[in-house]
This record gives C-alpha cells, sequence and structure tokens, in this order.
C-alpha cells in the first residue's frame, strides 16, 4: 500500500511538470508543452489521478486502525516531502501573485494595496503572473506573514518559489497539529491531512487559505483552554489573512460568552456551528466570483471534528470530490467561457446532490431493491 | 405607425445629435467638500493621513496626482462660484501637489523603477489640467480685489496665476 501511495503521488509529482508555462524560463529544460497542446489526454490523466487518488484515500481510511501514531507520521511526512517538490502553478497561479504582492511591497517599497505588479515594466516575475493587473487581495497579516519566505529566496525566483510552498506546508503541518490535538483521533486527522483536495489545493498549488484556517484552528483550540485573549488574538490573525474567517466573528463571541460565565460548553455544537458558518460563505462564493476548488479548506477541518454528523462528512468528501473536477472543462476546452461554466458547477454539485440523496433515500431504495 | 415613430425618433437623433469629443481622455475627480462646509476640515486630516498609506515613490506619485486633481477641480469650482481668494489658495495647491509628482517619479527612475507608464499617465493629466486651466483663463478677470471684512484688501492676479499654473504643468510634463 505504502508502495503505491507513494509511487502514485511521484507520478502526480511528474504530471504537475507537464503545466509548466512557457513564460516561466527558470524551468525552461522542463518545458514540454504537452498540457497545452494534449488537451483532451490531459484531461483524461486529471480525472484518472484524481480517481486514483480518492481510491487510496479510501483505502487508507477503511484500514486506518491498523495505522499506529508513527505510521500516520510517515505517510503525511512523505506526502508532504514529494509533493512540496511539484510544480506550483499546475493548476492556478495564485503563488505567483503571492510573490508579486510580496515582491512590491519588500522589493520596491510599494503598497500592494495601491500599486499594482504590473507597473513594474520590466519585471520578469511579469511574464508568469496571471493576476498582476490587480492590487493585493489579501489581508495585510498574510502581506506581513509573506516577508519570511520572500527574504528566505535570497532574491532567486525558483528559491522563492519554493521557500512559499515549504512555508505554506508548515501551516499545514500545523494545522494537522491541531487536529491532532483537539480529537485525538488517527481518523479525524487522516480525513483532513490525506484528503486529495487538501493535498492538491495546499502541498501542491499552495494557497494561503490553509494558513488562514490554522490561525483560526487555534483560536478555537485556544479558547477551549480558556486562552480568550490571545484566542481573540489569533482570530483577528487569521481574518486579517483572507478575511473569510470573519464569519467564524459571531460562533467566537458565542463561546467566548460562554467561557466568561464558566458555562458548560458543547464543542461538538461550537464545531457544527464553525461549520455551517463556513459553509456558507464557501457557497456565498459562488456569487462573488465563482467556488473554486481550495475555499473547501475553509470547512474541511470542521467537517472532521464533528464526525457524529455522518452527512456533514460525506457532504464535505463529496465536494472534495467534485470540486477537484472543476479543473477538467478548462483543461479540455481551454476556455473559461462557453460550456465550461455549467460543466464546473455540475461537477462541483453533483457529488454531494448525489450523496444528500442517496442519504435521504436510501431507506426507500433498498425497499424497493429488496425482494 | 410604430416603424414610421422609430424611423422618426432615428431621424431625430441623426439631426439633432453633435459630435462630442473629449480633448483628453484623462478623467478628473468630482469635486469633493468645499471650504466652508463641515466636512472640509475632517478630508484634509483624512488626506493627510492618506499620504502615509501611499508609501514608496509610485505610491507618492499617485498622492500627489490625486491631490492635484482635487484641488484643480476644487479651484475651478470656486472661480466658477466667484471665490477668487480661495480659488487661488485651491490652485496654489495643485501646482505644489503636480511639481512633487515629478520628484516622485525622479526618485522612482533613481530606484531603478520604469516610469514609462507613470510618466505617460502625468502627461495627460498635464494636459487635463491645461485644458481646464485655459478654459478658466478666459473666464476670469485680469485681476481681483478681495476686499474681506475689516482686513486688508488682497489683490489676486487672477489670468497671471492660471498661466503660472499652465506653466507648471508644461514643465513638468
Amino acid at each position: 500500500m505504502n508502495l503505491i501511495y507513494g509511487l502514485f503521488l511521484l507520478s502526480l509529482f511528474f504530471f504537475s511538470y507537464l503545466f509548466i508555462d512557457q513564460n516561466f524560463f527558470y524551468l525552461k529544460s522542463f518545458y514540454s508543452g504537452l498540457a497545452f497542446t494534449n488537451r483532451d489526454q490531459v484531461s483524461i490523466l486529471h480525472t484518472v489521478f484524481v480517481l486514483i487518488f480518492f481510491l487510496i484515500y479510501s483505502q487508507i481510511l477503511k484500514n486506518i486502525r491498523m495505522f499506529n501514531i508513527p505510521k500516520v507520521k510517515l505517510l503525511i511526512g512523505g506526502t508532504v516531502g514529494i509533493l512540496i517538490f511539484s510544480y506550483p502553478a499546475f493548476l492556478s497561479f495564485d503563488i505567483f501573485n503571492y510573490i508579486a504582492t510580496a515582491k512590491t511591497l519588500f522589493f520596491y517599497g510599494e503598497n500592494p494595496y495601491i500599486v499594482m505588479p504590473i507597473e513594474f515594466t520590466g519585471d520578469s516575475l511579469l511574464l508568469f503572473t496571471h493576476a498582476a493587473n490587480k492590487i493585493a487581495l489579501y489581508g495585510p497579516v498574510w502581506l506581513g506573514l509573506t516577508a519570511i519566505p520572500f527574504f528566505l529566496g535570497f532574491g532567486n525566483i525558483l528559491l522563492t518559489v519554493f521557500s512559499f510552498k515549504v512555508f505554506i506546508a508548515l501551516f499545514y503541518l500545523g494545522t494537522v497539529y491541531i487536529l491532532w490535538k483537539m480529537t485525538k483521533n488517527l481518523y479525524s486527522v487522516s480525513l483532513f491531512a490525506l484528503n486529495p483536495l487538501v493535498l492538491i489545493e495546499i502541498l501542491m498549488s499552495s494557497h494561503n487559505d490553509i494558513v488562514m484556517m490554522f490561525f483560526a484552528l487555534f483560536s478555537f483550540f485556544l479558547l477551549s483552554k480558556k486562552k480568550l485573549v490571545l484566542a481573540f488574538f489569533f482570530l483577528l490573525f487569521s481574518i486579517l489573512i483572507k478575511y473569510a474567517t470573519l464569519f467564524l466573528l459571531p460562533v467566537f463571541l458565542y463561546t467566548a460568552v460562554k467561557v466568561i460565565k464558566k458555562e458548560k460548553i458543547n464543542w461538538q455544537k461550537i464545531f457544527f456551528l464553525s461549520f455551517l458558518s463556513m459553509f456558507v460563505i464557501f457557497l456565498l462564493s459562488h456569487f462573488r466570483e465563482e467556488i473554486y476548488p481550495w475555499y473547501a479548506i475553509w470547512f474541511l477541518p470542521f467537517a472532521v471534528l464533528i464526525l457524529k454528523r455522518k452527512i456533514i462528512l460525506y457532504i464535505s468528501l463529496a465536494f472534495s470530490f467534485g470540486l477537484l473536477f472543476r479543473y477538467v472543462p478548462f483543461m479540455f476546452y481551454g476556455t473559461h467561457f462557453g460550456i465550461t461554466p455549467i460543466i464546473k458547477n455540475l461537477v462541483t454539485f453533483a457529488p454531494p446532490f448525489l450523496v444528500l440523496f442517496y442519504y435521504f433515500f436510501k431507506n426507500k431504495l433498498w425497499l424497493k431493491i429488496s425482494p | 405607425m410604430i416603424l414610421k415613430t422609430l424611423t422618426l425618433a432615428i431621424l431625430f437623433i441623426l439631426i439633432f445629435s453633435r459630435t462630442v469629443h473629449a480633448d483628453s481622455s484623462y478623467v478628473l475627480p468630482y469635486p469633493s467638500f468645499m471650504p466652508g462646509n463641515p466636512l472640509y476640515k475632517v478630508n484634509l486630516i483624512k488626506d493627510e493621513i492618506l499620504k502615509y498609506w501611499y508609501f514608496g515613490s509610485f505610491g507618492q506619485f499617485k498622492y500627489n496626482l490625486k491631490q492635484a486633481d482635487k484641488y484643480l477641480v476644487e479651484a475651478k469650482t470656486l472661480f466658477e462660484y466667484k471665490q477668487y481668494l480661495l480659488g487661488s489658495e485651491a490652485l496654489k495647491k495643485s501646482d505644489n501637489f503636480f511639481t512633487q509628482t515629478t520628484i516622485n517619479l525622479n526618485t522612482a527612475r533613481g530606484e531603478g523603477k520604469d516610469i514609462k507608464g507613470n510618466f505617460l499617465i502625468l502627461k495627460n493629466a498635464g494636459s487635463k489640467h491645461i485644458e481646464v486651466l485655459s478654459k478658466l483663463g478666459n473666464e476670469v478677470p485680469e485681476s481681483f480685489t478681495w476686499s474681506p471684512e475689516k482686513k486688508k484688501p488682497t489683490i489676486l492676479q487672477l489670468k497671471k496665476d492660471i498661466d503660472n499654473s499652465i506653466e507648471i504643468r508644461k514643465k513638468h510634463q
């Protein structure tokens, strides 16, 4: 099993390098252009990869009772060790946006909320940064934090890219550690840590959503330890990364009041409310722009904290599965228009809808099928 | 009947519409709070704070150009209402901010930043400013004696001030 998983991750690692941008001349020798010329094959490959990834994931979860802590640690560590070296911009170019914004602030000394990276004509970053014509989209805490990976890149773009990847991976490990501290349950931890969507969007594509969720979870962890001020401070930290966790504030305040009043806290209820809050903002993002696959990171950590509510878990997993197929229509057609958005919505919502349908009608279905 | 009305309407539009073309593509802002408005001072404080938000040479360039635009519009509005003293003060502020923009761009160039894009913006802004100032120059009197109550009168050389402002724009383009 370990060998199959390792080989699969290695294949995924190689697959990511098919997507190297022609303008990303730092990896010119690895450029093949296959992802852009053989769209149908690449779309099929991506589909197969996602299917196999979920198959392996389900097998690991099924056999999790046979796993001990060191084995799960090895599994997570090995996954990080391989995927950290994957090409980060194979499904999204956000990592380049993070770097461009950090460069605007720390190299050019300009306010990224005022000055766009595109204004630095001649900067090689502009060749492969896709949203250079936007001012900073993220909160000030994120901008401040990016100083660490940016300076650790020592002005070398490749080193900076991988420095950002390591930085994000550390927050992934931090989130997994907090989940372990909160649950002491290997199944819960593995559900999140080995979820293909989490691994692809965080360890491969390096989205900063995990940083936001790390601070949010840490805040609730501190709240459970009755460290109110610190907990509030870290929630604020989380909000000022990507703003989405602002939706957790009512739940946080409700819990904080209970802590102050020294009332008994039903943490399952708190995590359920937190899940709902983040799930609502996840769904609302559809009206703002679109539901990006990595937005699932907003509710997944809370979903694994409330395992008793099976339907929540099933829906979360169904979304994890469906969201990863959102990339296929663009891979295939090479456009964001036409039929692409329709297929995207279909693949996103069909799996959770089918899960819901099965969940609510399974008894009636079985009654009809069985003699 | 509907077709007839539609044809007549189109003909009417074609005959009576006149070609309107902008002299410069650069867009100036709407007038903000004017002196005398209780919120004018609040706005001044806001602008003073914003100066620190617009850090960096490009940031400062944007800030100064924004202020130059704002005070030019303020001056124009005040001149139109014959508030010549306040208008002249606003115009002087606009001149100062406009002069600063070139300094900011020179600083940016010294820092190794490509200033072509921003220089083009400044050039367009300058053209628009000159366009507004030239129109204004035809509407204001040559000079004006401003005589407030219980204070010494001030002679405002309005035409000269506006010509001077145009020269500043030309020099810094």
